[in-house]
């Protein structure tokens, strides 16, 4: 918000420079953003935070804190202004409210005999440096006085109000109003308005009505100063997404004893300025009244939240800066302090313990190692996991990538993944969906990187989001994907994924994993983003863990992808579960090995790990390691090469023995229908 | 015969190659050699002292024997090398080698420098509840204080977190204090991208809770943070600011460690750059988590770790933490 230095010193008993205000400001209250030159003046641009809105968005609430932190004296303006005894203001006008939950106060002062015109050129000026307009000498009046209050008020042609009554009440339903700026809107009992006693004049706290306007012809104005319900005013100022000078201010909420402040000094300078006569009285409605606010300060509790050993005495004197009149009490233990009513963000200590710490100074409180138990720090399983796996897929070549969590609709629709969790308010079309798998994205990058490298490896760990049933749930994944130009065989970056997914569960200490590929489409609808057959679900046991497999060609098209990408994706906590540190030492043999190798041909449709398991079986425990050295495919036939490791822990085994498993073996190999090759 | 030891001494130390030093060693040792040549004459001395001197020649030729052999090895050592000479500055084969992303690298700094400082890392969820993000952590509904941070509804409820402060009330109300823990997480705000925002980035959430904490306490940690991330003693400042789930706040700046707080383009001239924001828990936020309200004290804060990353590495677009551009990556 935009504040004249040279209106700021108006209030202060001595002038400050104004980088002294931007330096006093931003140390002790709030950060200022800009100091710029306008004119002879100079504009600073203050950040001021939600919860002093309520009095810091006015000249006058700027230059007290300006007071309270330097210490000099803030002289307030002069409101004194005469009464017409001739005249009472309850003559021209009478105010009711009937929605007294929405209104706490509404006040009005009314001034005959005013010649409308421009405004001096001082009130211009200062209307400028702030980014406002000036238009007349009435408005500006009001706007001024919001700019230096925070009380926005609006002035009515008294004449123009149907039989001179204000009535705050709610909307009919139905009922519309046309603005001062010429828009129509269609009102509801959800919104308050002024009306008078045929129709609504205004939006309540938002806009006025084109019916009761200022024009040059007025003769008797009425200013309404008012208090309204900060909830009700956001609402219907986001509702009808009007939002004004005057909105902003109230649906923060402020004092209700400013609506009578405000006005004196209105009808103050509209006395000066617009030569009227002041009719006497304020006409108030005023339900129920704003008290000021007991509260209680625990010094010891404050001193020790500080950090700082604050004297109770020295407590009382800055809270006296701030206007807040302060005692001790119990011999000093306590503080007993009264927060007017122009804070409405002073409700208990620690508010008060704030007040002291910033206006002591922030930056005076000394550094304090904490004194304390010594806790032992640990690290939450799943992360501790999450690195450990980041540096095993590091260590193997594959590079991490971090993502956006959001998927586009076209996405969506390529990908025929169910069951997308939607974002109800996206920001764009692109970020529509939260991401079902992190795939998506890995293909995204992969697709990019195609263009610079013929290798790519990446890896992702993340969160992604699915519906399940009518909830969306949250699940922590590990995908990866590999797709090289280089690969002359087919299925090679199939291969190379499941050696990555070996290491990885090799390393975590997780023993069993294979890899099935018997799986229904109807169990595994996300699987669809996948090449029909050289896919497969990843287990341990009969525990899902993820899935491995080809990226179909359909998806691999439709974005403009000419390579072949394998992907895989597992759930992280299902890992976590199983990998364990335990390791068991074994002490290798003393006793020499014995090697043979045996070479088995196979129909094609013939899985490598079913031949694996009858050799291990028939092997029994002397047969100590099976290692497939060649995969020869005709297309017809596979012919398989293994080198079968024979070794015991306890003695020399003879190349009889030996012999006696290998028929075993060769027998069972046989009884299948498959061929050794000799 | 001196002499002769000393020529030949010369001219074997000073052979190039195995063919010179053959023929050396048929000029000294051969049939018809310089030792031969010394035998020979001798034979006309006497029986005294041809033994003598026979002695000595004998010796000589030992001697040369062995330069020879030693001289022949080298020579045999240096030659089969230039054979095998390598260009040593030609490229190492490119074996495997990943990189972990640069957020990743700094999240483990920080981590560390923590947990020396006593503080646990928990994990937590994206997705959030509006009474964690919002209501327990004294943000009531249609409150104008939710418009500093833009949200991403998923229903009425639910809702993509706009910090990671809702695991400080999670956190205490699953375990009593004193404590002290740190949250990394991504968080989301619904604002459009560029350069230097982002509708997704990182940060780090810090609590620590105990029966006197300061603020001063709070800034003697921070110190000692930046301290560690830095490797150097930085100089703060703390700025009063407004967060509803703490109070006091404020915000610790550190001095530009860029132009040491002369001013310059990444401080905006300022001389200071603007690093999280802090405060002392809410009594609100203590009750909220099931703890008495003025019991406990406790600071938190949370701090960006994108912009810390990029601070750290100097990267200048923060669009480039949020893809898998092998170019990038290679980098770190």
């Amino acid at each position: 918000m935009k504040f004249s230095a040279s209106w700021l010193n108006e209030y202060l008993e001595k002038t400050l420079k104004p980088q002294e205000m931007v330096d006093l400001l931003t140390m002790h209250a709030f950060e200022v953003e800009s100091l710029e030159k306008f004119g002879d003046d100079f504009i600073l641009d203050v950040k001021i935070l939600p919860d002093r809105a309520h009095d810091c968005f006015s000249h006058m609430g700027i230059a007290k804190e300006l007071a309270a932190i330097s210490g000099i004296k803030f002289v307030p303006p002069k409101a004194d202004f005469a009464e017409d005894g001739n005249l009472q203001a309850k003559d021209f006008i009478s105010v009711k409210i009937t929605a007294k939950d929405l209104c706490p106060r509404y006040s009005m002062r009314v001034a005959t005999d005013i010649k409308m015109g421009q405004s001096p050129k001082w009130m211009q000026d200062r209307l400028s440096a702030c980014g406002l307009r000036p238009i007349s000498n009435i408005v500006d009046i009001t706007n001024y006085i919001m700019l230096e209050t925070g009380q926005p008020l609006h002035a009515f042609d008294v004449d123009k109000v149907g039989e001179k009554k204000i009535i705050v009440r709610r909307a009919k339903e139905g009922e519309k109003i046309v603005t001062l700026e010429g828009k129509k809107y269609d009102l509801s009992p959800e919104n308050l308005v002024i009306a008078d006693a045929k129709v609504a004049i205004g939006i309540a706290g938002i806009k006025g009505g084109e019916g009761p306007e200022i024009d040059q012809n007025t003769k008797v104005v009425a200013v309404e100063s008012a208090n309204f319900e900060p909830t009700n005013i956001r609402r219907t100022s986001k509702a009808f997404n009007l939002r004004t000078d005057a909105s902003m201010r109230f649906e923060n909420g402020f004092d209700p004893n400013l609506t009578e402040i405000a006005l004196a000094r209105a009808i103050f300078l509209m006395s000066e300025i617009a030569g009227g006569k002041v009719a006497a009285g304020l006409v108030d409605a005023y339900s129920v009244k704003a008290k000021p606010r007991k509260i209680l300060l625990d010094v010891d509790w404050a001193q020790k939240l500080i950090g700082v050993q604050i004297l109770p005495q020295e407590m009382i004197d800055i809270l006296k800066r701030l206007e807040i009149p302060a005692k001790a009490i119990k011999k000093g233990k306590f503080i007993e302090a009264i927060a007017p009513t122009s804070r409405l963000d002073l409700r208990a200590q620690e508010d008060l313990a704030e007040e002291l710490a910033r206006i002591f100074g922030l930056d005076k409180i000394p550094a304090q190692t904490p004194s304390g138990i010594m806790i032992a720090a640990t690290k939450e399983e799943s992360l501790v996991y999450e690195d450990k796996i980041k540096d095993i897929l590091a260590g193997a070549g594959w590079s991490e990538a971090q993502n956006y969590s959001f998927v586009s609709e076209e996405d969506a629709k390529a990908f025929e993944i169910a069951g997308q969790v939607k974002i109800k308010n996206p920001i764009s079309q692109d970020q529509k969906y939260l991401q079902p798998t992190l795939i998506v994205n890995l293909l995204k990058n992969t697709n990019e990187n195609l263009k610079y490298f013929d290798n790519v490896r990446l890896f992702e760990i993340g969160r992604s989001f699915m519906m399940t049933g009518e909830k969306p749930v949250e699940s922590h994944k590990i995908a990866a994907v590999i797709s090289n130009r280089n690969f002359k065989k087919s299925a090679e970056g199939f291969f190379e994924l499941k050696g990555l997914v070996h290491i990885l569960f090799e390393k975590l200490g997780i023993s069993d994993v294979w890899f099935d590929d018997e799986i229904s489409f109807d169990l595994a609808p996300w699987l669809k983003i996948f090449h029909p057959v050289k896919r497969a679900l990843i287990k341990s046991g009969q525990k899902e863990i993820g899935w491995i497999g080809e990226i179909k060609e359909k998806i691999l098209n439709q974005s403009g992808i000419k390579n072949e990408i394998v992907a895989f994706e597992l759930d992280l906590p299902a890992l976590v579960a199983l990998a364990s540190e335990e390791r068991a030492y074994q002490a290798p043999s003393k006793y020499p090995a014995i090697m043979r190798d045996l070479a088995i041909l196979v129909g094609d449709d013939v899985k490598i790990e079913s031949v694996l398991n009858i050799i291990e079986t028939m092997g029994g425990s002397l047969l100590f390691d099976t290692d497939i050295f060649d995969i020869f495919e005709t297309g017809v036939k596979k012919s398989l090469a293994f080198r079968l490791i024979f070794q015991s822990d306890e003695r020399n085994m003879t190349d009889k023995e030996v012999n006696e498993i290998m028929e075993k073996i060769i027998k069972a190999i046989e009884e299948e229908g498959w061929q050794i090759r000799k | 015969m001196e002499h002769i030891e000393l020529e030949a001494k010369k001219e074997i130390g000073s052979a190039k190659n195995s063919q010179e030093l053959e023929a050396l060693r048929i000029k000294y040792l051969g049939r018809k050699g310089r030792m031969a040549e010394l035998l020979l004459q001798i034979k006309d001395l006497s029986n005294e002292e041809r033994a003598q001197r026979g002695k000595q020649i004998n010796q000589l030729k030992r001697e040369l024997e062995e330069l020879f052999e030693k001289k022949k090895n080298e020579i045999k050592n240096s030659e089969s090398n230039k054979n095998e000479k390598i260009d040593v500055t030609a490229p190492g084969r490119a074996l495997p080698f990943g990189h972990l992303h640069p957020r990743t690298l700094i999240l483990r700094q920080v981590e560390k420098i923590f947990q020396s400082l006593g503080f646990s890392v928990v994990d937590s969820s994206e997705m959030e509840t509006d009474y964690y993000n919002f209501q327990a952590l004294n943000f009531p509904k249609d409150h104008p204080a939710r418009d500093m941070q833009d949200t991403f509804y998923i229903d009425d409820e639910l809702l993509l977190r706009t910090q990671t402060s809702p695991n400080q009330v999670r956190y205490m109300e699953k375990h009593n204090p004193p404590l002290r823990v740190i949250v990394p997480g991504k968080v989301f705000r619904r604002d459009a991208s560029d350069a230097t925002h982002e509708s997704q980035f990182y940060q780090v959430e810090g609590l620590m809770v105990d029966k006197n904490i300061s603020i001063g306490n709070f800034k003697a940690v921070i110190l000692e943070f930046f301290k560690q991330l830095f490797g150097k003693e930085v100089k703060i400042r703390l700025r009063p600011s407004f967060f509803p789930f703490t109070e006091p706040s404020f915000e610790p700046d550190i001095q530009c460690v860029f132009c040491d707080g002369k001013g310059c383009r990444v401080c905006k001239n300022t001389g200071w750059i603007e690093m999280a924001g802090a405060g002392m828990v809410h009594p609100f936020v203590f009750k909220s988590a099931g703890y008495a309200p003025y019991e406990w004290q406790g600071f938190a804060f949370g701090f960006g770790l994108d912009r810390l990353a990029m601070m750290k590495y100097k990267i200048d677009d923060l669009r480039m933490l949020n893809f898998g551009d092998m170019r990038f990556l290679r980098q770190f």
